[in-house]
């Protein structure tokens, strides 16, 4: 079996670490104003209720999102499951 | 200079073309892709559509064909992650997208972890992550479970609603030294001060660090539920796994 030098891998964590960070940053601020469970679909992606979410566009296909993406849409979430 | 023309994987270019608008990001990212052979490409491709089947056969069959690990890692993961961070960047796509992503990096490590075992690198330490009873909310668990992995921790993932006896059995199971509970309702964060109870009642508190996180937790809350530490975030999940394990950089 192939065998990995410890310093060139935590190199690549290192720059792993690098590309995370930056999302998480942007994770954090973005989800000031719009649901991280939203997709780029406009699709919402959550496991639990929430009186933003409508009807799918098709059967089969995850509810669609109502936020406007200008409120914090935190106040919106339900505990149980949708 | 490498030029988008010197990449054959047509998906590729197109991820260039359309979303690295700056100069610099987008001289270094033709370069990378440039020197990459077309297998890694192909991997980097599945990984920025996040498909974690795909990357996972294809880096399985890439590792047996006899291409070095960090070849996979750096033309195929860490190139693909690279423009999936610049997408995120510019809002092309969101939080669910990026998870799913992250997913598919993790189905193409899971195939370099034995490498790793058999160079005698070991995982910087073993968490177990969960939100707790009566919460469904995962993204921010989502989001520290990434960067501990991508920091080199081993993550046991309990999923949403778990339940004290769960954690229990998970870290008993695991053996592992560090655990983390997420909560995002102020109706659910009790059961971060239960989960603990139940470790004390169950004789394990002194065997394990347990670090708690979530948008209504604060450190005054955490210290008054007896956790080890808070969290404030992803990026201090990391920084606080590594202080209670005692972790020094490698």
């Amino acid at each position: 079996m192939q065998k990995i030098d410890k310093d060139e891998y935590q190199k690549r964590l290192d720059r792993i670490t690098e590309i995370f960070a930056g999302m998480v940053n942007h994770a954090d601020e973005l989800s000031r104003h719009r649901c991280p469970y939203k997709n780029r679909f406009d699709q919402c992606t959550a496991q639990f209720g929430c009186r933003n979410k409508l009807k799918p566009r098709a059967p089969g296909e995850l509810p669609l999102c109502a936020s406007d993406d200008k409120l914090d849409y935190r106040n919106a979430w339900e505990t149980e499951r949708s | 200079m490498a030029a988008i023309s010197d990449i054959g994987n047509e998906f590729i270019r197109q991820e260039i073309e359309e979303y690295i608008e700056r100069p610099e990001e987008r001289a270094r990212t033709i370069a990378t892709f440039a020197k990459a052979r077309p297998e890694m490409q192909i991997i980097a491709a599945a990984l920025i559509d996040g498909d974690n089947e795909t990357v996972d056969r294809l880096t399985r069959e890439a590792l047996a064909a006899g291409i070095e690990a960090l070849e996979v890692m750096d033309y195929g993961l860490i190139a693909g992650m690279g423009i999936v961070g610049i997408k995120f960047r510019q809002n092309f796509i969101f939080v669910p997208e990026v998870l799913a992503c992250a997913r598919a990096m993790k189905a193409g490590m899971a195939h370099i972890e034995p490498i790793l075992s058999a160079s005698g690198i070991d995982p910087l330490g073993k968490v177990i992550m969960g939100t707790v009873k009566g919460d469904l909310h995962d993204i921010g668990k989502n989001l520290c479970i990434m960067m501990l992995r991508g920091a080199g921790f081993e993550v046991i993932d309990l999923g949403v609603d778990t339940a004290p006896d769960r954690f229990i059995e998970a870290v008993e199971e695991h053996r592992a030294p560090l655990m983390g509970m997420s909560a995002l309702l102020t109706t659910t964060m009790p059961n971060m001060g239960k989960t603990i109870e139940a470790f004390i009642d169950a004789d394990l508190r002194d065997e394990i660090k347990i670090m708690v996180g979530g948008a209504p937790v604060t450190q005054e809350f955490a210290d008054d539920m007896g956790a080890d530490g808070y969290g404030k975030d992803a990026l201090a999940c990391v920084e606080l796994a590594k202080s209670l394990l005692g972790v020094r950089a490698r």
